[in-house]
């Protein structure tokens, strides 16, 4: 129990950056923020990049490159070691130590379980991760500022269309997984929506490494798109072989493909693929110049979409201070009444279902990089 | 489409072939299904990567590869099987022994290699096509099959024609005749085990290559198809064996060009139940048992 609590403690003192900035509007009120992060187990790597943002956002609050009008504002960051009973009971904490709002946690999972306690106890809550449907529906004071696929994938298809003129398509997914069959719904329902026509779909099964049999099949209609539910492993395989098979048309890949290292496995064979994303490195607009740089330096590596995403809940959170919020009630109607506010995922504001009204970055894989899809 | 539909189900089938032609080749002599078999063909297709990684060009890998399954295969003989067969321990125990082998094998390819899909080296592979008409093929599939065929020709070569053939198929149909007739057994065990293994490397060599993919789970993945295989063509028959890795090949391609991609390994499997309940000695089976 005291291992525990010296622990907890130098949790606190190295991830609970408390700033009391000079002068300003909210001089002297104290915010205290609970944040829930996986830092360790399973979920540890998505964690670990919000721990780091709240880390560095708790600095940049010191530096004066987040305005919380001289307030001191507390990001208290605790490990739920990717634990759904350790979520449970960092809630609970949350709900009595006067945290004035909630962020997290790290997996849509935990939120579904986490986020009944918080409501049920007024306590206002930011997802940052949390990309599963049925999340903001939680409570009327529960936000979210990450993007969901069902979000990003239409915006992704009427620039395809635009450049491409698209009519037809194809899908291959996936059907023994929920992630890629999930790609499949949305991706059929979004081309449905833009009359895109369908011609092919075609399955495979998790640990599938020949796809030549589904690709000559959809190679035969022409389709000027073919669509990829996959995972990385299966996904490059897929593009490896649709392009040995001389499939001339576009491709386009769900949330799975968007990771780096299908850009490493895939080398030549990955370029042209476009994918949708909720944040890219390479943004100037919101700091996200400075906040990459600072990242960079300070942890050793770019920040991924999961670190700018809770960097921006932490530009949002300074925002709302500066607009007079000091308490659960006041952040949640400061979040439902927001103009756009400029973030490092660039202008970032709250619909009425509470979900991001936010910028999708439509990327395209292009010489071993992605980079914006025009 | 049904040509290149066609094309697809060959190279498929033959790396199946090539699997499968190891695994009823140890069923023929010896009764024993081995269940490492495939922990074989995944660990070739590890040490082929980890050669090429160093630079030894492809071929010489895919050699000393080869090599080195064979002597996974006599080692694996000499631990898990041949202390069970002095002992007279019928055909059940060696069967669990070789899955505990095989999970062996499994654990020491986690700790050097990771649990990671790997690939082989940037440029080590052709990505050359061949367009004949409609038809594309990638010119490595077509080398995949030419050394899939070679290999199958040898150890058809080998098995009729060659001394070592003969004791072979001498241990095969009665060990115990043989033995009085002056073949060595043991030795001609381990030389099929060696052969066998050998093969399996080969398959998993080129499987690897064909899909630029070696991966832990790589001979779990094939291991059910090959039994299904060696089943179809009749327990301990080479030829059947051939025969069934180019018809499953063949019947998945096309149960996923024509019927449903989602059905495939159903209809695959439901196809062989049904020429099973026809004939269930397997199409080239002499009997229920083994026959090599």
């Amino acid at each position: 129990m005291r291992v525990k609590s010296v622990f907890c403690a130098a949790l606190f003192l190295a991830f609970g950056s408390s700033v009391a900035l000079g002068a300003g509007p909210m001089t002297g009120k104290t915010v205290k923020v609970g944040v829930i992060a996986d830092v360790t187990g399973s979920a540890g790597a998505y964690g670990n990049s919000q721990k780091n943002a709240y880390e560095l956002a708790g600095d940049d609050l010191k530096a004066g490159l987040i305005d919380a009008a001289g307030a001191s504002l507390t990001f208290d960051v605790q490990d739920a070691a990717s634990d759904p009973n350790q979520v449970v009971n960092l809630v609970q904490k949350f709900t009595t130590d006067g945290s004035a709002l909630m962020i997290g946690p790290t997996l849509s999972s935990e939120a579904k379980k986490a986020d009944p306690i918080a409501v049920a106890k007024n306590l206002t809550i930011l997802a940052t991760s949390n990309t599963a449907q049925g999340i903001t529906t939680m409570g009327s004071c529960v936000f979210r500022d990450s993007l969901s696929e069902e979000q990003v994938v239409p915006q992704m298809l009427v620039k395809m269309e635009k450049a491409w003129k698209v009519k037809t398509a194809a899908i291959i997914y996936g059907d023994d997984d929920q992630f890629t069959k999930t790609d499949f719904d949305i991706f059929s329902a979004s081309l449905k929506a833009d009359n895109i026509d369908v011609v092919d779909i075609k399955t495979f099964h998790k640990g599938d490494v020949d796809f030549k049999a589904q690709l000559t099949a959809i190679g035969e209609k022409k389709p000027d798109l073919l669509v990829i539910g996959a995972l990385i492993e299966e996904g490059v395989k897929i593009a490896t072989q649709a392009k040995q098979l001389g499939f001339k048309g576009h491709f386009a890949g769900g949330n799975g493909l968007n990771s780096p290292k299908f850009i490493d496995l895939a080398g030549p064979a990955g370029d042209g693929v476009i994918v949708g994303a909720a944040y890219y490195l390479g943004d100037t607009r919101g700091g996200n110049k400075a906040f990459v740089e600072r990242y960079s330096k300070k942890f050793g590596k770019a920040p991924d979409q999961f670190a700018a995403q809770a960097y921006a809940a932490a530009q949002v959170v300074a925002a709302a201070i500066k607009g007079g919020a000091t308490n659960s009630g006041q952040f949640c109607s400061f979040f439902g009444n927001m103009k756009p506010l400029m973030t490092v995922l660039g202008p970032v504001s709250f619909m009425s279902s509470r979900d991001v009204r936010a910028d999708s970055a439509i990327l395209e894989v292009s010489k071993g990089a992605f980079v914006p899809f025009k | 489409m049904l040509v290149q539909q066609l094309a697809n189900g060959v190279f498929l089938g033959a790396v199946y072939a090539l699997f499968a032609i190891g695994y009823t080749l140890i069923f023929g002599v010896l009764d024993i299904l081995n269940l490492a078999h495939a922990a074989i063909f995944m660990l070739a297709a590890f040490v082929a990567l980890s050669l090429a990684g160093l630079g030894v060009p492809l071929v010489l890998a895919f050699a000393l590869a080869l090599v080195v399954a064979g002597f996974l295969g006599v080692l694996l003989d000499r631990v898990a099987f041949a202390p069970l067969r002095r002992r007279n321990a019928g055909t059940l125990v060696p069967l669990i022994s070789s899955i505990g082998a095989a999970i062996i094998m499994q654990g020491v390819a986690r700790g050097i290699w990771g649990p990671d899909e790997q690939r082989f080296p940037a440029n080590a592979l052709s990505t050359a096509e061949i367009h004949i008409g409609s038809l594309t093929v990638g010119a490595l599939d077509v080398v995949i099959l030419a050394i899939a065929l070679v290999l199958m020709g040898v150890l058809s070569y080998v098995l009729r024609s060659t001394a070592l053939g003969r004791s072979i198929r001498a241990v095969a149909a009665d060990r115990v005749a043989a033995a009085l007739l002056g073949v060595d057994i043991e030795r001609t065990i381990a030389l099929t085990f060696f052969i066998a293994s050998a093969l399996g490397g080969a398959a998993g060599i080129l499987i690897g290559l064909q899909y630029n993919s070696v991966s832990l789970d790589m001979g779990a993945r094939i291991e059910l198809k090959g039994l299904a295989i060696i089943i179809l063509g009749g327990m301990g028959s080479v030829t059947g064996a051939v025969i069934g890795a180019f018809l499953l090949g063949a019947v998945e391609t096309l149960s996923v060009a024509y019927i449903s991609s989602s059905y495939r390994d159903a209809i695959a499997f439901g196809v062989m139940f049904l020429i099973l309940v026809l004939r269930p000695t397997g199409l080239f089976g002499k009997r229920a048992l083994r026959a090599a």
